[in-house]
C-alpha cells in the first residue's frame, strides 16, 4: 500500500469532513479560475467565439506589463486600499475608544454603529452617488442653501475630490468593522494592568500605547484579515459611483477589468488583469494572516 | 421622460388596436411559441401593446425572456454568444451594435419579401445592412438637432449685446464655431450655462465623431488605420475642450449622460442643447420649465461645410438559431409596420417608413401641434441628408471605449487633445489589430 | 478640564459621528418618501412638503404609476437564494471546521491557509468564467446556480469562525460525554455545537448580509425574475435614459430593511462570535 493511500485511511474521518467544503470551493473558485488562466494565454473575445482556441501565449501579459493606464490603476488601487484600510483603522479604534467611555444608551450606539455594515456595497455606490451628485446632491445643496458656496462642487469629477468621494463611501462602509472589532476587544481587556499603570504614575497616553494597543493589536488584525478577504466589493461602490471615470480618475483594477471584460468583450486580457488583482488580494489577506497567527500566540500570555 | 411617453398612449394604442393588422396577412403559426428578447424602457415598451394582436392574428404565443436597458441586453447578448446559448428567435438590435453580433444573426432578405424593405427609407435600411446583408429591420431611427430656449435668441437686449460683442446677429446657430460663441456668451453660472454634453461613455465618443466628421475628418483610413489624431481630430475635440475650459458647460458634465442633459435643458440650466428627437415633446410640454418656449433648428455645420448628424436605429433581428424563421421574420415586420410606427411617431420617435414620416406630419397638423410639425421637418431633413452611423465593425464598442476617457482626459485638461488622440489612436491601433484587420 | 465639559464634549462627538454615520442612510429614506420632483428641485427644498407612498406603491405595482420592477419577485428570489446559501454554508464550513478544530492529518494548516485564500479571489474575475461554465452546464438564470456560487463563497469564512470556536471547547468534554455512553455524534451535539453556539450564529449572519448583499457575481448569473436578486434589481430604476431616484430610494429601504432586523437581533452574538472565533482560537 503506498504511503499517500494509508495517509488517506488513517485520516478518512477528517478528510470526510473537510470534503465538502474543498468541493464546493472546487467547483466554483477553481475549475473557473483554471479556465481563465487559459484564455489568459489566448485571443479570446466574447463576440467570436472560435477565439477561445487563438493561443497567443504571453501577449496579453507582456501587452499588460506595458500598459501604462493598467500600471497607474494598479498603483491607484493599492493606494487606495492603503488610503482606505489606514483610515478605516484610525476611525473605528476611534469609534470604538469614544464608544466604550459612554455607558448609557451604548446598546443603541452600538447599534447605529453597525449600520453601515448592513448595507449592500451597490446600494452604498448608490447613496454616495446621490450624496456628492454635482446638481441634486445632499452636500452641494446643503453648502449652497448655507451660502458656503455658489457654485455646484464636481465632487464627482475633480481628480482629488473624486478619489475623496469613493474612498469616503468606502470608509464609511467599513469603518464599522473595525470598531465593532476593537470595542469587542476593550470588553475583552483586563482591568488590573491598567490600574496597576497608572497607579505607577502613567500617562493617559503611556497606558494606551504600552497597554492597550498591544492587546487590541490581534483585534486589528482580525479586522484586517476580514477585511482584506473582500476588499474587492469596493468594485460595487465604485462602480456605481463614478465607474472609474472621468478620464480614468478613479479607475481601480476591477473597474479595469469589468469594462475590458464586458464592455470590450476581450476576455483573455481581462483574465490577464483579473490575475493580478488576485495575486494583490492574496497578498494582502496572506500579511494581515499571517500578523494576526502571530498575535494568537503573543495572546496566550493572557 | 417616463411621464411624457405616458401621456395620450392609452388613446392612440385604442385607436390603432381598432383598425390595424388585417391589411396585411402575418401567417399562421398556431400553438408556436416564438421566444424573444427585446429593450425596455419607458419609450419603447408603448410598441409592445401590439403583441397580443399579432398573437391573436397568428395563433402564435410570444415569450418574452428578456426586457432591458440597451447596455443590459448588450452585455447580455455578448455573454449569449460566448455561451452558445441562444434559444430564441428574435432580438432588439441597434444599427450601431448589429454587426458585433454576426455570428448569431440571420440575414433577413429572402425572409422578408422586398416589398416590405422597398417601403423603408433606403438610408436607413443601409445602415442596416453590413457588408452586404441586412442584418435587421428598423424600428426607428434617431439623430440629434438643436433644441434652444426662443425667449433667450428673441430677446433684444441679448441681440445688441451679442453682435456687438462678437461682430455678428444672433440667430441660432448654423455653424459650430457659432454656437461655441453664444455657450459662451450665454453663460451665466451657477443658473445658466451655454450648453451641456454628453461626456462620458459611448455619448462622448459619438459626438466626438460627428464633430470629426463635420471638421472633415475621418475615423479610420480604407485600411482601418485610425486617422482620427489628425489636425480635423484636434479641431475637433478642441471645441469640446475650449467650451469645458470657459466654464461655458457645468463642471460635471463629463459624468452626464442623455438623462442628465434632457432633464437638465428641461430645467432651463442651459441656452441650447443638441438632443435627440425623443424629447421633444417633453422639452416643451407642461412638465418642462421651459415649456412652449423650445426652438428647434438644424445641426450646426462644422468649417468642412457638414452638418453633424452621428445616428443609429433601433431595429430587431432574427437569430441563425432559430427553428421557426418565417414566424420571427413575421413577427418583426408587423412590430415594424405603418400601424406599429405610428405608434412611435406619434409619441416622438423618427419613423423608418417613409410613409410614415408623411402620415404622421399630416396628422400633427391636423391637431394644430405645429411644433411637432416642426420637429418632424426638421429631423427629417436630417435623417435624409445628414445622417451617418459609425463604421459598421463589430469592433466599434471597443473603439469608443478606447476614445472616451482619452477625449476625458482632453477636456478635463490632463492632456492636449493631440496628446489624447494619439494615445487613443494607439490604443485604436492595438484593438484592430487583435480583430484581424492588419 | 473638568469633568462635566468633558462629558459634555465627548458627548457632542459621539452625536457628531453618529450623524456622519446615520445621515446618507436617512437622507435616502427620507427620499423614498418624496417624488422625483421634488428631489429634483432646485435650489432645494429641505423640509419634505409633501410626504407620499406612491413610490412604494408603484413598487408593488399598486396606482396609476405601476412600473415595471417586479419587486415581491426580487424580494423572494433574495430570500430564498440567501436562506439557502446560508444554511449550506454553515452545514458544510462546520463540517469543515471541526475537523480542522478536531482532527490532525498531513496538510492541515497550508490546506486551511488556501481555503481562505480563495474567498480572496474578487467576484468580477470569477463572474465570467463561471458564467460560461454555468450555462455549459444549464443553471445560469436559475436560484440554484446562484446559491451554489454564495455558499461556496461563504463556506471558507465560516469554516474559520466555526475552527476558532470548536477549538475553545475543551476536548475533555466530548471525552467525558463519551465515556458515559454518547456516540461522537451525540456529544456533538449534545455538548460541542450548544458551546459553539455563536460562533455559528455570527458566521450565519455574515454568510447570510454577503448572500443578501451581493452584486457583481449575482449581477453575471441571473437575469429575469426566477433569479434576479434585489440588489440586481435596482439597477433596473437606472434605464437607457432615466434615473428615478425616488423609485431606487424606495428599494433601498426595501433592501436595508431585512438586514437591519437580522443584525439587530442578533448583534450581541455577531460581536462574540467575531472576536473569540477569530482571536481566541
Amino acid at each position: 500500500m503506498s504511503k499517500f493511500s494509508r495517509a488517506i485511511r488513517d485520516h478518512a474521518v477528517p478528510l470526510a469532513l473537510i470534503a465538502p467544503s474543498i468541493l464546493v470551493i472546487l467547483v466554483v473558485v477553481l475549475l473557473p479560475l483554471m479556465f481563465s488562466f487559459y484564455t489568459s494565454f489566448t485571443n479570446y473575445r466574447l463576440i467570436r467565439p472560435d477565439t477561445l482556441w487563438d493561443w497567443i501565449g504571453l501577449r496579453n501579459y507582456q501587452r499588460l506589463l506595458a500598459d501604462w493606464d493598467f500600471w497607474v490603476a494598479f498603483g491607484r488601487t493599492i493606494l487606495f486600499l492603503t488610503v482606505a484600510l489606514n483610515l478605516e483603522l484610525l476611525f473605528g479604534l476611534g469609534l470604538a475608544l469614544l464608544v466604550n467611555k459612554i455607558t448609557w444608551g451604548q446598546r443603541t450606539l452600538r447599534t447605529i454603529m453597525m449600520f453601515p455594515m448592513m448595507f449592500s456595497p451597490i446600494l452604498v455606490g448608490f447613496q454616495f452617488k446621490y450624496v456628492f451628485n454635482d446638481t441634486i446632491g445632499l452636500v452641494n445643496n446643503a453648502l449652497q442653501s448655507l451660502g458656503l458656496t455658489e457654485f455646484a462642487i464636481p465632487f464627482l469629477v475633480d481628480r482629488w475630490l473624486a478619489f475623496f468621494s469613493i474612498s469616503f463611501a468606502e470608509i464609511w462602509m467599513s469603518t464599522s468593522i473595525f470598531a465593532i472589532l476593537i470595542l469587542a476587544g476593550l470588553f475583552a481587556m483586563p482591568k488590573d494592568p491598567i490600574e496597576a499603570a497608572r497607579v505607577d504614575g502613567c500617562s493617559n497616553w503611556q497606558v494606551f500605547r504600552h497597554i492597550t494597543l498591544p492587546f487590541l493589536m490581534p483585534f486589528i488584525f482580525i479586522a484586517m484579515t476580514i477585511r482584506s478577504l473582500d476588499v474587492a466589493r469596493a468594485y460595487d461602490v465604485v462602480d456605481v459611483m463614478t465607474g472609474g471615470g472621468p478620464a480614468q480618475r478613479t479607475e481601480l483594477l476591477w473597474t479595469l477589468i469589468a469594462r475590458t471584460a464586458y464592455d470590450d468583450a476581450r476576455m483573455g486580457r481581462a483574465n490577464a488583469m483579473a490575475y493580478a488583482s488576485i495575486l494583490l488580494s492574496i497578498f494582502f489577506t496572506w500579511y494581515f494572516f499571517r500578523k494576526l497567527m502571530d498575535a494568537r500566540k503573543h495572546l496566550g500570555a493572557f | 421622460m417616463r411621464n411624457f411617453t405616458k401621456t395620450g398612449l392609452a388613446t392612440t394604442v385604442a385607436i390603432v388596436l381598432s383598425g390595424a393588422a388585417s391589411a396585411q396577412d402575418y401567417g399562421s403559426f398556431e400553438d408556436y411559441t416564438l421566444r424573444v428578447k427585446l429593450i425596455g424602457g419607458a419609450q419603447y415598451e408603448p410598441l409592445y401593446t401590439l403583441i397580443p394582436e399579432w398573437e391573436a392574428a397568428t395563433g402564435a404565443k410570444v415569450e418574452i425572456l428578456s426586457r432591458k436597458s440597451h447596455f443590459e441586453l448588450d452585455r447580455e447578448m455578448k455573454q449569449d454568444i460566448a455561451a452558445g446559448n441562444i434559444d430564441y428567435c428574435v432580438f432588439s438590435n441597434h444599427t450601431n451594435f448589429a454587426p458585433q453580433y454576426d455570428v448569431m444573426t440571420q440575414p433577413l432578405d429572402g425572409l422578408i419579401d422586398a416589398d416590405t424593405i422597398a417601403a423603408f427609407s433606403p438610408l436607413v435600411i443601409s445602415h442596416a445592412t453590413v457588408s452586404g446583408d441586412l442584418f435587421s429591420l428598423p424600428r426607428h431611427s434617431d439623430v440629434s438637432n438643436m433644441f434652444y430656449v426662443k425667449s433667450l435668441y428673441e430677446d433684444e437686449a441679448n441681440k445688441a449685446a451679442f453682435e456687438k460683442e462678437y461682430g455678428y446677429a444672433l440667430t441660432p446657430p448654423e455653424t459650430w464655431a457659432q454656437a461655441s460663441d453664444q455657450a459662451k456668451f450665454f453663460t451665466d453660472a451657477p443658473d445658466r450655462y451655454g450648453t451641456h454634453f454628453a461626456g462620458k461613455d459611448e455619448g462622448i465618443t459619438g459626438r466626438f465623431y460627428e464633430m470629426l466628421v463635420a471638421e472633415g475628418g475621418v475615423l479610420f483610413d480604407d485600411n482601418w488605420k485610425p486617422t482620427f489624431n489628425s489636425e480635423e481630430g484636434v479641431r475637433a475635440l478642441n471645441w469640446f475642450v475650449d467650451l469645458y475650459q470657459a466654464k461655458a458647460v457645468p463642471a460635471g458634465t463629463t459624468n452626464y449622460v442623455w438623462d442628465d442633459l434632457g432633464l437638465g435643458f428641461a430645467a432651463g440650466a442651459v441656452a441650447y442643447d443638441l438632443d435627440w428627437a425623443g424629447w421633444a415633446a417633453y422639452f416643451n410640454g407642461s412638465d418642462s420649465k421651459i415649456g412652449g418656449d423650445v426652438g428647434v433648428a438644424l445641426a450646426p455645420k462644422g468649417s468642412s461645410g457638414k452638418r453633424t448628424g452621428w445616428s443609429g436605429s433601433h431595429t430587431f433581428s432574427i437569430t441563425k438559431a432559430c427553428d421557426n424563421k418565417d414566424a420571427a421574420a413575421s413577427l418583426v415586420t408587423f412590430l415594424t409596420s405603418q400601424n406599429a410606427q405610428m405608434i412611435e411617431a406619434r409619441a416622438g420617435l423618427l419613423p423608418t417608413r417613409t410613409q410614415v414620416w408623411t402620415d404622421v406630419i399630416a396628422e400633427f397638423k391636423a391637431d394644430g401641434n405645429a411644433f411637432m410639425v416642426e420637429v418632424f421637418d426638421i429631423w427629417g431633413q436630417s435623417m435624409a441628408d445628414h445622417a451617418f452611423t459609425p463604421p459598421l465593425i463589430a469592433e466599434w464598442g471597443e473603439v469608443s471605449n478606447a476614445l472616451w476617457p482619452q477625449l476625458q482626459a482632453a477636456i478635463l485638461g490632463d492632456v492636449t487633445a493631440q496628446e489624447a488622440l494619439d494615445k487613443a489612436a494607439k490604443e485604436v491601433s492595438e484593438v484592430m489589430e487583435d480583430a484581424g484587420y492588419n | 478640564m473638568p469633568t462635566r465639559t468633558k462629558t459634555v464634549l465627548i458627548w457632542l462627538l459621539t452625536f457628531t459621528v453618529m450623524l456622519i454615520i446615520c445621515m446618507p442612510g436617512l437622507w435616502i429614506i427620507l427620499s423614498a418618501f418624496r417624488t422625483n420632483g421634488e428631489i429634483l428641485t432646485k435650489p432645494a427644498i429641505w423640509i419634505p412638503q409633501n410626504l407620499t407612498l406612491d413610490n412604494f406603491r408603484a413598487i408593488f405595482g399598486f396606482g396609476e404609476n405601476v412600473i415595471g420592477v417586479p419587486v415581491s419577485s426580487y424580494f423572494r428570489n433574495s430570500l430564498v437564494i440567501s436562506v439557502t446559501s446560508t444554511f449550506l454554508a454553515l452545514l458544510i464550513g462546520m463540517t469543515g471546521g471541526y475537523a480542522f478544530a478536531r482532527y490532525q492529518f498531513p496538510g492541515k494548516s497550508s490546506t486551511f491557509l488556501w481555503l481562505m485564500l480563495s474567498r480572496t479571489v474578487p467576484g468580477i474575475a470569477l463572474s465570467l468564467p463561471i458564467f460560461i461554465i454555468w450555462s455549459r452546464l444549464g443553471i445560469i438564470d436559475t436560484k440554484f446556480g446562484v446559491i451554489l456560487v454564495y455558499t461556496a463563497i461563504n463556506v471558507p469564512f465560516t469554516v474559520w469562525l466555526t475552527e476558532g470556536f470548536f477549538r475553545q471547547v475543551p476536548n475533555d468534554l466530548n471525552e467525558a460525554a463519551q465515556i458515559d455512553g454518547c456516540t461522537r455524534w451525540q456529544a456533538f451535539w449534545k455538548i460541542e455545537f450548544p458551546l459553539a453556539k455563536s460562533g455559528i450564529a455570527s458566521a450565519g449572519i455574515f454568510a447570510f448580509l454577503t448572500s443578501w448583499n451581493e452584486y457583481a457575481l449575482a449581477s453575471q448569473l441571473t437575469r429575469s425574475t426566477d433569479s434576479k436578486t434585489l440588489p440586481v434589481g435596482l439597477m433596473d430604476f437606472t434605464a437607457q435614459f432615466t434615473i428615478d431616484w425616488a423609485g431606487m430610494c424606495a428599494m433601498a429601504v426595501i433592501i436595508i430593511i431585512p438586514a437591519l432586523i437580522l443584525t439587530f437581533l442578533v448583534q450581541k452574538h455577531l460581536i462574540a462570535g467575531l472576536t473569540f472565533g477569530g482571536v481566541k482560537g
